[in-house]
């Protein structure tokens, strides 16, 4: 695998991933600063429970969520939604850009007329997007690691990690996605949409299957319901985030194979 | 057994969307050790031609080696012993030059990083600036020495000298003689006959996918056409002029007189009018596609 595409994909992405870090870790830190003062209001936990049970499945509010410890507050405000929201723009965005962006560019043409196969290519790119997600889920679990004493979060560091690595396998997933549709076909549109869509109908099923019960059999396809919500409380899914950075490597392979059999797309 | 050639195609086609046929059954031979000039006008086919043998696209039918390897079969052996410039180079934005060429030298592998280093400052590269930064010509000497500095079997070059000024086309002229002359093999893309009689040893010349002649320079430049226009200091017979082998008077108009002429008669022509007073001789190259219907006319004249 020619390692030099791993790292120049990281290279010329890094503006981009202190952008992104720099992002997450200040919302991160809000949102986490702010716990004590939720923590003292004595009746947000009654506000949340009087909410309609669509709202609250909407806003990833699950039954049994316990908004006043710090596991629960931060279930619901980030990982419920915001955090992985940043995570799949950053690698949805990162993936369609590694093959689809760079042949819309046109710069794909002088890389493959190189001593390099295709298929190590996209492998090569995959790890590099892989590598981007993991720094910024690592920033946002750093960043609640250093407010966990001084706001007094009390949350357990094995679910920490758990959490983590699940927004980790939720983005592999999408920006391989992403990846391996750019590869597959020269459309940076369907490179950006066919992970979006499956992340949004995912998200969706997710949230509401609860309450539709036809939505049931779904769910085996919702990368969040594989992951499993409320990470801090629960932990995650671990068969289930297997399946989903399975099936990210199954959209990977598939991809490198199909971008040997089509025609380079000039712009 | 003997080596193989440089490239070799059997019946290479490429159809695109089902019924665009950009090349159809191109059937050629380059030599190791020679500049082989692809000539044609845009959208000929030259590109195709040259991305199929990168294996950037795939053949509809026939196939192409390069030095024996088949571009699909062994494709990244093929390569390794290819540099290429593509006929629209794209280049990162925020790198430098010498970031991206020392990107580009660790994916090739080997690269020998004196003569890179003397390519960069023969052609005058700007090494420190994000090549978003850099002219068009200044991006383009970023491409020759990538393509150069591996010191390849075989360079292909498609359009190489667009946006470069004068000297450096001469200096990429000469960069391309230097390789011919230590065993390399370059194939220009061109659709210059002017770029490409300087300097290929062949020429083949391609016109809507299929390949019209090939032809040595010698043998194009004998056939090639000039416009000629004299301006005469008293009004003369120009029928006197069109008795000359090879010339046709185009038109006449009082004392300016307009003519084709292939190069072979113009020693001719120059000795017929220069009894006359001239006020002004302009000769210039027929273009390219007049040298075509030359070619086919002689095709015509031949059935």
């Amino acid at each position: 695998m020619p390692v030099e595409l791993t790292l120049r994909g990281l290279r010329d992405s890094r503006r981009g991933i202190v952008g992104w870090c720099i992002g997450v870790v200040a919302y991160v830190a809000v949102i986490a600063a702010i716990f004590p003062s939720v923590q003292d209001m004595p009746d947000f936990d009654e506000l949340i429970e009087s909410y309609p049970d669509v709202l609250k499945s909407f806003f990833g509010i699950s039954e049994g969520d316990d908004i006043s410890s710090g596991a629960g507050f931060l279930d619901v405000e980030l990982f419920s939604f915001m955090l992985p929201l940043f995570v799949l723009v950053l690698a949805i965005g990162a993936g369609a850009r590694a093959i689809a962006g760079e042949e819309d560019a046109g710069r794909l043409e002088l890389l493959l007329a190189y001593p390099l196969r295709r298929r190590d290519a996209v492998l090569a790119k995959g790890v590099a997007v892989a590598l981007q997600v993991a720094v910024v889920c690592l920033a946002a679990g750093g960043t609640l690691l250093v407010f966990d004493p001084l706001v007094g979060l009390e949350l357990s560091y094995g679910r920490l990690a758990a959490a983590a690595i699940g927004l980790l396998a939720l983005g592999i997933l999408h920006g391989w996605l992403a990846l391996a549709v750019g590869a597959a076909f020269p459309s940076r549109a369907l490179a950006i949409g066919v992970p979006t869509g499956l992340a949004a109908a995912g998200y969706l099923v997710n949230g509401l299957h609860d309450l539709a019960s036809w939505l049931d059999p779904f769910r085996v396809a919702s990368s969040f319901w594989l992951i499993g919500g409320s990470p801090l409380q629960n932990g995650i899914d671990a068969g289930g985030t297997l399946v989903v950075l399975a099936a990210g490597a199954v959209a990977l392979v598939a991809g490198s194979l199909l971008i040997e059999r089509r025609d380079l797309q000039t712009p | 057994m003997a080596e193989a050639p440089a490239i070799e195609t059997f019946r290479l086609s490429k159809t695109y969307h089902g019924d665009v046929r950009a090349l159809v059954d191109l059937d050629l031979r380059v030599e190791r050790g020679e500049v082989f000039g692809y000539l044609g006008p845009n959208g000929a086919g030259k590109s195709t031609t040259i991305r199929l043998f990168l294996d950037l696209i795939h053949p509809t039918s026939g196939g192409a080696a390069i030095f024996g390897l088949d571009s699909r079969a062994h494709g990244v052996d093929a390569r390794r012993r290819v540099g290429y410039v593509p006929g629209d180079l794209r280049l990162p934005d925020r790198l430098t030059a010498a970031e991206y060429l020392g990107s580009l030298a660790r994916l090739r592998g080997s690269v020998d990083e004196a003569f890179r280093d003397e390519l960069c400052e023969r052609l005058g590269v700007t090494l420190d600036r994000p090549l978003r930064q850099l002219s068009k010509g200044n991006r383009q000497k970023i491409g020759l020495v990538q393509a150069f500095m591996h010191r390849p079997d075989l360079v292909i070059l498609d359009e190489p000298t667009a946006g470069l000024d004068p000297l450096l086309q001469s200096e990429v002229r000469l960069l391309m003689r230097e390789t011919a002359a230590e065993g390399g093999t370059v194939f220009l893309s061109s659709h210059s006959l002017d770029e490409v009689q300087h300097t290929a040893d062949r020429v083949g010349i391609i016109r809507t996918g299929r390949l019209v002649d090939v032809d040595t320079v010698e043998g194009l430049r004998t056939r090639s056409l000039r416009h000629v226009r004299v301006t005469f200091g008293e009004p003369v017979e120009a029928e006197a002029l069109a008795g000359i082998a090879g010339i046709r008077v185009v038109g006449t108009d009082d004392s300016v007189v307009r003519l084709s002429a292939p190069e072979t008669a113009m020693d001719a022509l120059v000795k017929a009018i220069a009894s006359h007073p001239i006020v002004d001789l302009v000769s210039e190259p027929a273009d390219l596609e007049e040298i075509f219907l030359e070619l086919y006319r002689e095709a015509d004249d031949a059935r």
